[in-house]
């Protein structure tokens, strides 16, 4: 984390017990929480579940926020937790089910073929890989970044990363060229 | 970056929840405010009931020692009541309201 970086006095305002500056953390990270939440868990009802719950450990646990650390990274790391405990409830795996029929149809009318055949092959990955790929190919994370903020080693975030991306591409077609 | 993930990123970005949704954040800080509440509830709780209890153990010597000084005390916090009492009414704090005179 930057010294000039907004996150830095807010998050240390926040240690000492400000609710005014961790409402301006939760304005500041709830966008891009929120956009990697869905795409980790395909049910937006449920990302937003999670990225609410999020920031209430985020209140909780901002003691443990490390200078050196990025906020939003340590959110998604908090977030993917949440993410992978919701995917281990047997009740809520099936609420998943049920709603992620139930959520999807008002967005995807709005979605172009394209937008859907990503969020089928987004689907069809696994959590990891949705994570990796959630955060590196559409949140501009590092892989470095990446597998800090999951807690994953570098090697296994970039073979995610790979993968997910080649599925992808298999999916919507290109993909050919290296990056 | 090339050109495929620039197009995944846009197609990506379609979709994005807006920049800041004050229901969101409103849920959020309602849920904090309340957490914040019961841990200092709990918090409160635990002394008192800390203070109850050492209260309790010590009573039966703080007992005797209250009765005597309540004794020796008593006029003066009969004094402390009144001189209390005159500063708020004199002072302004308490207006007293009398009958004017027509």
């Amino acid at each position: 984390m930057k010294l000039d970086d907004p996150d830095v006095a807010l998050a240390a305002q926040a240690k000492a017990g400000s609710t005014a500056a961790f409402a301006r953390l939760v304005s500041r990270h709830q966008q891009p929480l929120r956009a990697f939440l869905r795409r980790t868990c395909g049910d937006w009802a449920l990302a937003d579940d999670l990225a609410q719950e999020t920031f209430l450990t985020a209140w909780e646990r901002i003691g443990s926020l490390r200078k050196d650390q990025g906020v939003r990274a340590w959110l998604c790391g908090i977030g993917y937790n949440k993410h992978l405990g919701a995917l281990r409830g047997a009740s809520r795996r099936r609420a998943r089910d049920n709603r992620y029929q139930a959520e999807r149809p008002p967005q995807a009318g709005a979605m172009s073929d394209e937008r859907l055949t990503l969020e089928r092959a987004m689907a069809a990955l696994t959590p990891e890989q949705r994570a990796c790929v959630a955060l590196c190919l559409a949140a501009e994370f590092s892989h470095a970044e990446a597998a800090e903020a999951l807690g994953l080693p570098l090697g296994t975030v970039k073979s995610h990363v790979t993968r997910g991306r080649a599925r992808l591409a298999e999916a919507l077609g290109g993909g050919d060229e290296q990056f | 970056m090339s050109n495929f993930d620039a197009r995944v990123q846009a197609m990506f970005a379609e979709d994005l929840p807006p920049q800041v949704d004050p229901v969101f954040s409103a849920g959020v800080m309602e849920r904090v405010a309340r957490r914040k509440f019961l841990a200092e509830t709990a918090s409160l709780s635990g002394v008192t009931v800390l203070g109850g209890v050492v209260l309790w153990a010590l009573w039966p010597q703080l007992a005797p020692a209250l009765a005597t000084l309540s004794q020796g005390l008593a006029p003066l916090g009969a004094a402390l009541a009144v001189g209390v009492g005159a500063v708020m009414l004199l002072g302004g704090q308490i207006e007293p309201t009398f009958p004017r005179e027509v």
